[in-house]
């Protein structure tokens, strides 16, 4: 047997910013979700780096090198091939590698979201990719999501319901979604949010900056 | 394969199968960009797409970068050099690019997983030293774990038409069942060209002028599910 055929060490450890994940349905206001964050973390003094994966093109990326909210460099685009599950879980090495270039391109990072294509409920992050991960789901897709118990909904760090404006219109009784999804989720955090009106992001922020960086 | 006994074939079948985190999955080789501009660019089928790939593109670019650089057994200075002839050699932008970005994603697993070189390397690719294109980096990567030449060639020529079908299927152009089947017509033109003698200096040429015009009208166009 040659000797380089040997089963491998343990994998490499890593050093650098802190990864992010926010998934969730095509919709869901995961974009603008990230549109009210930029300036939340800006006004935390937190350097920030951004990686959105499009199912097509770099939709998203341009629009929040657009925004004027943050240095366009720092905003890296991966498509996913018509795969957005694959690219956040099974198959993350062009998403790991895009954050890796935008770390070493902009050293004061230390913190890099990375936004999933639109997907279902199904969609989990690796962690191979990210320390930590949120799924953004909307009162307008129905009350019945929590119910569902989709790996996304039961298994990220926080779970993110938007549009929280929307549920008098869309006949969603909002408390008891909440509770519900409370339930489903073992009573692990979520966050309700109204991304329109910046309602919910400051708690967002402020739970990341404890879960992630520790401050 | 060197190793003897099962062991060198089971790490062949390891680093051949298409779950093995390589990026490759978000690459169509111009077959979405081939497929949707056919009413420009003349008739489109799957099967003449792959064929084209597989003995215009594959056997006499991919495979002869794959070989020289295995040939180099780790010498990272002339794995550069030749990552740099291969960069010289490839016209359109969109194929450049995605087989850099498809280079740097494998080297990426490889890195973590502590193969030999990767690291190395990834480090000269970060510091522009290298450009890392993907025949290169995997006759670097697939050397340093002992695969012999032909396995090496072997699973470069599978994945790179298995990784066409894959994205057939995705886009719609044949069913999932079809696609095994065109696939298993392709092979013995995979072992053919995989026939054909490599010189340590042999040139690195590729001839799909119509994939070529897809992928440059496409990328313009912005709209694309793959990143090529």
């Amino acid at each position: 047997m040659d000797a380089r055929l040997s089963p491998h060490g343990k994998t490499a450890s890593r050093v650098g910013a802190a990864r992010v994940g926010i998934g969730g349905p095509v919709g869901s206001g995961k974009t603008a979700l990230i549109e009210r964050l930029i300036p939340a973390f800006a006004a935390r003094g937190v350097s920030l780096a951004i990686v959105t994966n499009d199912l097509v093109t770099a939709e998203d990326a341009e629009r929040i090198r657009r925004s004027g909210l943050i240095d366009p460099a720092r905003v890296a685009a991966v498509e996913a091939g018509a795969c957005p599950h694959t690219v956040i879980r099974e198959d993350p090495t062009l998403n790991i590698a895009a954050a890796d270039e935008l770390e070493a391109r902009f050293p004061d990072a230390e913190l890099i979201l990375i936004e999933s294509g639109g997907d279902n409920l199904a969609s989990t992050f690796s962690l191979d990719l990210v320390d930590w991960w949120m799924f953004v789901i909307d009162v307008a897709g129905g009350d019945d999501i929590p119910r569902k118990n989709g790996p996304g909904v039961l298994k990220c760090d926080l779970l993110v319901v938007n549009k929280t404006d929307l549920a008098p219109y869309v006949g969603v009784d909002l408390p008891r979604m909440e509770a519900e999804a409370t339930a489903a989720r073992g009573g692990r955090p979520i966050v309700l949010t109204n991304c329109r009106k910046a309602e919910g992001i400051e708690a967002i922020a402020d739970k990341i900056l404890s879960a992630v960086l520790f401050r | 394969m060197s190793a003897a006994g099962g062991l060198g074939l089971l790490v062949a079948l390891q680093h051949g199968d298409s779950q093995f985190p390589s990026g490759g999955f978000a690459f169509s080789q111009g077959l979405e960009a081939s497929s949707q501009l056919a009413e420009r660019l003349g008739a489109f089928d799957f099967a003449g797409f792959m064929r084209a790939q597989i003995r215009h593109r594959w056997a006499e670019a991919d495979r002869v970068a794959l070989v020289r650089a295995h040939r180099l057994r780790g010498d990272l200075a002339r794995l550069a050099a030749l990552d740099r002839e291969v960069e010289a050699s490839t016209l359109v932008e969109g194929l450049r690019a995605g087989s850099r970005r498809n280079g740097a994603a494998l080297l990426t697993t490889h890195a973590r997983i502590g193969t030999p070189g990767a690291a190395a390397y990834r480090a000269m690719l970060r510091d522009g030293a290298a450009p890392g294109h993907l025949a290169v980096v995997q006759g670097l990567l697939w050397q340093a774990l002992g695969l012999d030449e032909a396995t090496a060639v072997a699973i470069s020529g599978y994945q790179a038409a298995a990784s066409l079908a894959t994205a057939a299927v995705r886009l719609g152009l044949v069913g999932a069942i079809e696609a095994q089947a065109e696939l298993a017509r392709m092979l013995p033109l995979i072992e053919t060209g995989s026939a054909a003698p490599v010189a340590d200096d042999e040139p690195i040429r590729s001839f799909i002028p119509l994939a070529e015009i897809a992928v440059a009208l496409h990328g313009a166009a912005g709209q694309r599910l793959f990143s090529n």
